[in-house]
């Protein structure tokens, strides 16, 4: 019976691949270096353009942590002709709205709009690319508005205050030790100088990959990019980031205190970068660990033990290696250590059984779902499409990635967790109310 | 994140495209079977899925003084029905990576769904039964009851996960858009699996709910199988009371509640009055002024407490609306110590809307924004079906959709002027904080006389 549902996948998933394939991106790259992804869809009159730059908390260095994140702000504030406020008037005049997000290896602006203003989006986009104006009467208003972004982040969701602690235990050396926000006095003190030379580093076309998809034509976007962005002279390439986090030896614990109902606990392992052979293992023990109710972690522990209230595995793309991450909120009256070892009890029966078919099986249907998701709306096109093209290195990847996952074994399953769950790769934070006892 | 995204106006945010293109619902069919279910099927093929929305008369305005009730029978729907135990169910969904989501919202209860094309019969079959067919095992409500229980009183840890619930209370008194959709502690503690099998008993019921499909369907066959699946489902035995017909008392006087938070470093806060009904016929009118006051990252608020002063992260403004009623608020938080100058200069921003209006140039802006950012939400089938389920709830048809932009074009600058005048409010009103008393209440009593409560504490019955 759910052999056959296996079989029956095969063919949805060849339908899938008759309503988008990879050949339906079309591509190019700028004399400068600015390479383009374009997905022409006509669904609905509208169209959307992202831009990852690959910068972000990794390249950063103590005394500038946060300057990443920053500088996605200040790409708002005002270019040679669009000045102070304009990008955005400019953008919501003609029927357009924009955000951007800051990660520890990207930066990514995300602008939505009616296709009809294809063109106001690259004259905009040019301008601040080639010509940002870094107005310090701007840098100091924008302050405050990042000061309170880390303030309101703390202050509704204790997860953030555990995960940053958490991930400076985890990381010693290498730049993922600090939190994408910053530290605050780093928040209170980066210069102008820091900025321009930010810019000017990373902000070049060469860095940046731009996607497009909507009710666009692949002629008529490579023509504006030839007339916007092609004359901003490329720099050479940002320095490397060297720093390599030397393996860990032993486990390691961190205690956070918070007034909270009950402790919040949070489990982060080493795992390898995104280009790894493990990664697609590693993204199905994530999902075999906590997607749906039948998943590993909430059915044993919030189910059957009740010694949770939630609990969730997360594992993501990354330029080096970063971390796999359990986190859960221990049950009224439970005791935060006894949820930490059913956790890993959990990881041992992985080890010492693997698991079944069927529940393999499970995971790769989930994965294709995901799929579709990821595919449905013209967003979620160029987001994954960048995305795979920027932490894989090819947005083929993202069209391979249901065939890549349905070659994992049970057996790839097995050896991932005993490889990477061990005691010594671990970290511990755990959240709570009273930790003097 | 250069800013949280919007949580846009009212539930529906409507418009249409700018420019010459104009953007339209899909074609669909809506008919209603013998037992008074009213269903709605739209084909989409751009992927292989089918989704789900259903919506039913069990929301929290039928509470009564079990608060909590409608929310937690929406969540007892998943644990277990005739044919499946809880186990068997979670697992015939994750393993066709399906998903049915239940929930109670203040007016309503919904499900949706989302499955492969392929596994309609089975996923279809699946959610009549949660529909139908419930079984409320004791065992399983014993332990999301508990569940439910943490997550209330870790509610409190986050001022903006609670705000709107005292926002509602205090605005709206003893009428049941006061209630408190995911309940209170002390409600929620006695409540049992024979609460929860009455209060279906008394809501889930086909005359008033519909069921809305979208996806890659053929409808002739997808009409067979609803017909054979939902016919048996029996009306309701009394006619369902309408509790939210009630008149709402509009707030006599400006007033503040202020609920303290020992360790609170910032100060979360709501500026409101009463807003409009979802009929209303000023809605979209209403939509577009409130985008250019405090709707985009453009707006006269959050240029003004963000862009200008950096006293925020973000500000906005929204209208909420009930089929009976609604709200406004002003939304934003800012560091304890600068609350009065943030408040101040929320205050002031509404003033000078009224006072110097809006002009004709940012008027422009406004109607093109909102007919610019409408097609994307109108884009998957998951979001196609949540709109034919609010057509049906709030008794509206596609002309909404499709003539949108004709009714946003046709807001004169006069007309602007009449809909700032009549719907934002210009004194009488309610002010809702969430600090730290200690350091602001000096600060709050500027603003009217305070009601002082604690945020451990439980939402009282009236302030």
């Amino acid at each position: 019976m759910k052999k056959l549902f296996a079989g029956a996948l095969l063919l949805a998933s060849m339908t899938m691949q008759a309503q988008m394939k990879a050949d339906d991106v079309k591509t190019f790259t700028l004399k400068n270096g600015m390479k383009f992804l374009v997905i022409e869809d006509n669904s609905i009159p509208n169209a959307n353009m992202y831009l990852f730059y690959k910068v972000g908390s990794r390249n950063e260095y103590q005394g500038i942590t946060g300057l990443s994140h920053f500088f996605e702000h200040m790409m708002f504030n005002g270019a040679k002709k669009y000045g102070p406020k304009q990008f955005d008037q400019v953008m919501e005049f003609n029927g357009g709205a924009n955000n951007a997000y800051t990660r520890e290896d990207v930066t990514v602006y995300t602008n939505w709009f009616p296709s009809s203003a294809t063109e106001v989006m690259f004259d905009l986009e040019g301008d601040r690319i080639s010509s940002l104006s870094i107005d310090p009467k701007m840098v100091e208003s924008e302050r405050g508005v990042v000061i309170s972004e880390r303030s309101t982040g703390l202050e509704n969701s204790p997860w953030n205050l555990l995960f940053q602690t958490a991930q400076g235990v985890a990381f010693l050396e290498h730049p993922y030790h600090w939190p994408v926000i910053g530290y605050e006095d780093d928040m209170k003190n980066w210069k102008q100088t820091d900025l321009e030379r930010y810019f000017k580093t990373y902000y070049a076309p060469n860095n940046c990959v731009t996607v497009i998809s909507g009710n666009v034509k692949f002629d008529d976007v490579k023509k504006l990019a030839e007339k916007y962005i092609e004359p901003i002279p490329s720099q050479p390439a940002p320095p490397p980031v060297n720093i390599v986090e030397p393996p860990q030896t032993g486990e390691r614990r961190v205690l956070v205190q918070k007034d909270v109902a009950t402790p919040y606990l949070g489990i982060g392992w080493h795992v390898p970068e995104a280009k790894h052979e493990d990664y697609y293992a590693l993204s199905i023990l994530s999902d075999l660990l906590s997607a749906g109710r039948s998943s590993r972690l909430y059915s044993s522990l919030v189910d059957k033990q009740q010694l949770a209230t939630q609990v969730f595995a997360s594992f993501g793309e990354s330029f080096d290696p970063y971390l796999f991450t359990i986190a859960g909120v221990a049950s009224k009256n439970v005791n935060e250590l006894d949820l930490e070892k059913a956790i890993y009890a959990e990881l041992e029966k992985i080890k010492k059984d693997g698991v079944n078919e069927t529940e393999l099986q499970k995971i790769k249907n989930i994965k294709l779902m995901d799929f579709y998701s990821q595919v449905e709306t013209i967003n979620g096109k160029s987001n994954n499409i960048g995305t795979y093209e920027v932490f894989f290195g090819d947005y083929r990847k993202m069209f391979d990635a249901p065939a890549a996952y349905n070659k994992v074994t049970a057996e790839d399953i097995r050896k991932v967790v005993t490889k990477y769950f061990t005691k010594a790769n671990r970290t511990v934070g755990i959240l709570k109310s009273n930790t003097e006892e | 994140m250069k800013r949280i995204i919007y949580i846009m106006l009212l539930s529906l945010l409507t418009c249409s495209f700018t420019q010459a293109q104009s953007f339209k619902l899909p074609a669909y069919q809506k008919f209603t079977l013998k037992n008074g279910l009213t269903v709605y099927l739209m084909e989409q093929h751009e992927v292989p899925i089918i989704s789900v929305s259903a919506i039913l008369p069990a929301g929290a305005i039928y509470d009564g003084d079990k608060s909590g009730l409608a929310s937690l029978t929406a969540t007892a729907l998943k644990h277990g029905t005739k044919n499946y135990n809880k186990e068997k169910l979670d697992n015939e969904l994750d393993f066709l990576g399906a998903s049915i989501n239940s929930f109670a919202s203040k007016e309503s209860a919904g499900l949706s769904a989302r499955m492969a094309a392929k596994d309609k019969d089975k996923v279809m079959l699946l959610l009549k039964e949660i529909m139908l067919e419930p079984v409320f095992d004791s065992t399983e409500f014993g332990k999301e009851k508990k569940r439910l229980l943490v997550s209330l009183e870790q509610q409190k840890e986050s001022p903006r996960s609670v705000i709107g619930s005292y926002f509602d209370k205090f605005l709206y008194g003893e009428h049941v858009y006061g209630n408190i959709q995911q309940g209170k502690i002390s409600t929620v503690t006695p409540l049992t699996p024979k609460d929860v099998q009455q209060f279906y008993a008394d809501n889930y019921r086909p005359d008033g709910a519909a069921i809305a499909i979208a996806g890659d369907f053929n409808p002739a066959e997808m009409k067979t199988l609803v017909t054979n699946l939902f016919s048996g489902w029996k009306k309701g035995s009394k006619p369902q009371a309408n509790p939210a017909a009630q008149p709402i008392s509009k707030p006599s006087k400006q007033q503040v509640l202020l609920i303290n938070k020992d360790d609170a470093k910032e100060t979360t806060f709501y500026i409101g009055a009463p807003g409009i009904s979802r009929n209303n016929p000023d809605f979209v009118a209403v939509d577009v002024i409130n985008t250019l006051f405090g709707g985009r990252f453009t707006s006269m608020l959050n240029d003004e407490l963000r862009v200008n002063t950096g006293l925020t992260y973000g500000a906005n403004s929204r209208f909420s609306s009930f089929k009976n009623g609604g709200s406004f608020v002003i939304s934003t938080f800012t560091a304890g110590k600068t609350t009065e100058p943030a408040i101040d200069k929320a205050l002031e921003v509404l003033n000078k809307l009224h006072k110097d209006g809006i002009d004709e140039k940012s008027l422009t802006s406004a109607r093109n924004y909102v007919k610019g950012q409408f097609p994307p939400r109108y884009e998957t089938a998951g979001q196609l079906a949540g709109l034919m389920t609010q057509m049906f709830w709030y008794n509206f048809d596609e002309s909404f959709i499709n003539n949108f932009e004709k009714n946003v074009d046709g807001l004169t600058l006069d007309k602007a002027k009449e809909i700032i005048a009549k719907y934002f409010p210009k004194d009488k009103l309610q002010f809702v904080l969430v600090g730290k008393s200690a350091d602001i209440k000096k600060i709050a009593e500027k603003y009217g006389p305070v009601t002082e409560v604690q945020i451990k504490e439980e939402v009282k019955k009236g302030f």
